[in-house]
C-alpha cells in the first residue's frame, strides 16, 4: 500500500494542464515532421450515437440512455516508422428517468460530457521495452481487457467488479512471441486526472495472444476508490469453436465496501454464437457473485443479440434476470434495447 | 417527421466508418514479427476502403464481394529494419462457414506473396493450410500469377490448388479469394504512398 500510494505524486504530475498541452504540441509536431511528399494522415473518426431503453421489471420503471460522441484515432509516424497512436473518445450521453444513475450524473435526468477512453500509447521504445500509455484508458483486468464492451448492451462486470471500468494513469504494455501484458497505475480518480483522498489503483493482466482460439489470461487488481479498498486476482478464457465460443472469468478477492473487509467470489461463463457473416450475434451468460456475510449468493443470466444491419447501424437487446430472490424481496428482471448509429 | 427524415439521410449519405470502437483495434505485432524476423518498427498507412474500392473489386473479380466490415479505414503495415523496408503487411477478412477468416499477408516490395499467417481461422482443417507445401502455391505470385489459379466461376480454387489443399477444398476457396482482394486492393489504394517509400 505506501509503495502505491508514494507513486501518486509523480503520475500526477503526468495530468496537470501544462503537460497535456505539451504532449499535443510534442505529438502533433512529430506527426508534421513525417518525411513523405505527402504527409501520412492515419486517422479515424466517425460520430457515435445511440438510443437505450431500460425496462426494469421489478421496480417498474422505464428510463432511456442518449449517447452521441466523437470516437478518433490517431497513430503517429516517423521516418522510422509509427511512434504510437492515441484514441479520444467524448461523448454527450443524456438521462431520461434513469434510476439508478452512474456516479457521473447528478439526477436520473442530468446530462454530462463523459470521456469514454482519451489516451496516447507510445510504441516506439527500444527493443524489449514495453509500450507506455498515458491517459484514460480501460484497467487491464478480465474478460474485458480483450474485449471491448464501450457502448454496448454486452458488459463484463468490469465496473462493477473493480469500481471503475477506465481511469486516469500511466501504463505498460507489450506484444510479445508467445504473450502479451499489460499493467497500469491509475489515480483512483475516475473521470477526473486526479487523485482523491489519496485513491490509486494498481492493475495488470498477462495472457496469451488475443488472436488465438484459445486464450488465457491472469488478471490482478490492488485499489483504493471511493474510500474502498479491493483486492482481486482473476483468471480469464476465450475458446472458440466455428461460431461458437465459450467464455469465462473468476475473480476472487477481498474489499471494504462495508466497512470491514469482506471475502467475494465472482463467477462468469458465457456461451456466444455468431451467424457466419457475422451479422447476427446471440450471448448468453450466467453470473455468480458469492459474498462471505450474505445468506445467499447472487446469480444472474443475461441473455443478449446484437445485429448489424451495415457498418454503421447495430440493433442490440438483452434480458438480465434474477434466479435467486435477494434478501430485499424482488429479484431484479432488466429488458434493455438499444439502437447504435456510426457514421 | 423532421427526425425521421434526417435520419434517413444520414443512413443514405454515411460514410463506411468500422462498426466497432477504435479503442478495440489492434495492431498485429506478433503477427509481423512472425512474417518478418528482422523488423525493427512498423509505419502504418491508414486508407479509406469506399463503395468506390468495392466497385472496383467487383469488376476485377466477378462473383467477389467485400464484407462489410472490409469497408471504412484500414491500415497497411510497412515492415521495416530500421529506415530499410523489408515489405508490407496487409490484414484481410474473408467470410467463410466458420465466420470471418483473418489472413495476415506479408508482400514484398513488388507486390508479391512472401508468405501468410492465419491470424483468426475457426475451420478445424486449419492446419491442413498452414503448411508449407500448400503456402508454397502463393508463395512468390503477384496478383496477375494468382489470378490463374481461379476457376472459370470466379469464386474457387482450380484443381491445382485443390489438389495441394487434401481436405480442405473450402478453406482453400477462402484462402485464395483473400489473397487476391489483398493484392488487388494493396495496388489500388496504396500504390502512390508505397512508390514514396522507394
Amino acid at each position: 500500500m505506501g509503495i502505491f500510494k508514494c507513486l501518486q505524486p509523480y503520475v500526477q504530475r503526468c495530468f496537470n494542464e501544462y503537460s497535456l498541452v505539451l504532449l499535443s504540441l510534442s505529438l502533433g509536431l512529430v506527426c508534421s515532421l513525417a518525411s513523405y511528399a505527402e504527409p501520412i494522415e492515419n486517422f479515424r473518426w466517425s460520430i457515435d450515437g445511440s438510443a437505450r431503453i431500460n425496462n426494469n421489471i421489478a421496480s417498474d420503471n422505464t428510463s432511456r440512455i442518449f449517447a452521441l460522441g466523437l470516437d478518433t484515432h490517431k497513430v503517429f509516424t516517423s521516418k522510422s516508422g509509427d511512434i504510437g497512436y492515441m484514441v479520444g473518445q467524448l461523448y454527450f450521453t443524456k438521462l431520461s428517468n434513469q434510476t439508478p444513475f452512474p456516479w457521473m450524473f447528478d439526477d436520473k435526468d442530468d446530462s454530462t460530457l463523459v470521456v469514454r477512453e482519451a489516451h496516447v500509447n507510445y510504441t516506439a521504445g527500444p527493443a524489449g521495452m514495453p509500450n507506455i500509455r498515458l491517459g484514460h484508458f480501460t484497467l487491464p483486468f478480465g474478460l474485458e481487457n480483450n474485449l471491448d464492451t464501450n457502448g454496448r448492451l454486452l458488459d463484463y462486470n468490469h465496473g462493477k467488479n473493480l469500481g471503475a471500468k477506465v481511469d486516469w494513469g500511466i501504463g505498460l504494455n507489450d506484444v510479445l512471441d508467445t504473450f502479451q501484458y499489460s499493467v497500469s497505475y491509475t489515480l483512483g480518480g475516475k473521470d477526473e486526472p486526479k487523485s482523491i483522498n489519496g485513491s490509486y489503483a494498481v492493475t495488470g493482466r498477462v495472457g496469451s495472444l488475443s488472436y488465438h482460439d484459445f486464450v488465457f489470461g491472469v488478471s490482478l487488481y490492488h485499489a483504493e476508490m471511493d474510500g474502498v479498498k479491493r483486492k482481486r486476482v482473476a483468471i480469464d478464457w476465450q475458446y472458440y469453436w466455428h461460431t461458437w465460443g465459450l467464455l469465462g472469468e473468476a475473480a476472487l478477492g477481498k474489499d471494504t465496501k462495508q466497512q470491514q473487509w469482506r471475502n467475494e467470489q465472482y463467477y462468469l461463463l458465457e456461451v456466444n454464437k455468431r451467424s457466419v457473416d457475422e451479422q447476427l450475434k446471440l450471448y448468453t451468460q450466467y453470473i455468480v457473485t458469492n459474498r462471505s456475510g450474505d445468506k445467499k449468493n447472487n446469480q444472474l443470466v443475461n441473455i443478449g443479440l446484437s445485429y448489424q444491419f451495415n457498418g454503421q447501424l447495430e440493433l442490440s437487446m438483452s434480458s438480465r434476470k434474477q434466479l435467486i430472490t435477494p434478501e430485499s424481496g424482488k429479484k431484479q428482471h432488466l429488458v434493455r434495447a438499444q439502437l447504435r448509429y456510426r457514421f | 417527421m423532421k427526425s425521421l427524415i434526417i435520419i434517413v439521410l444520414l443512413l443514405v449519405v454515411a460514410p463506411d466508418v468500422s462498426a466497432i470502437a477504435y479503442c478495440s483495434l489492434r495492431d498485429p505485432v506478433a503477427q509481423i514479427k512472425q512474417l518478418f524476423p528482422q523488423k525493427t518498427n512498423q509505419l502504418s498507412i491508414v486508407k479509406d476502403i469506399d463503395e468506390s474500392t468495392r466497385s472496383r473489386v467487383k469488376q476485377a473479380l466477378p462473383n467477389n464481394d467485400l464484407h462489410f466490415s472490409e469497408l471504412g479505414k484500414h491500415t497497411l503495415y510497412v515492415a521495416m529494419n530500421n529506415q530499410d523496408v523489408l515489405g508490407y503487411v496487409h490484414v484481410r477478412s474473408e467470410q467463410s462457414k466458420w465466420g470471418l477468416v483473418e489472413i495476415v499477408w506479408a508482400l514484398d516490395k513488388n507486390l508479391v506473396i512472401k508468405d501468410f499467417a492465419f491470424q483468426r481461422c475457426r475451420s478445424p482443417k486449419k492446419a491442413l493450410l498452414d503448411s508449407r507445401d500448400f503456402k508454397q502455391a502463393f508463395i512468390g505470385k503477384n496478383y496477375q500469377s494468382l489470378k490463374k489459379l481461379l476457376s472459370s466461376n470466379g469464386i474457387t480454387a482450380n484443381a491445382l490448388l485443390l489438389d495441394k489443399a487434401k481436405q480442405a477444398p473450402e478453406l482453400a476457396n477462402v484462402v485464395l479469394r483473400c489473397a487476391l482482394k489483398t493484392l488487388l486492393i494493396t495496388e489500388l489504394l496504396w500504390w502512390r504512398e508505397l512508390n514514396q517509400l522507394e
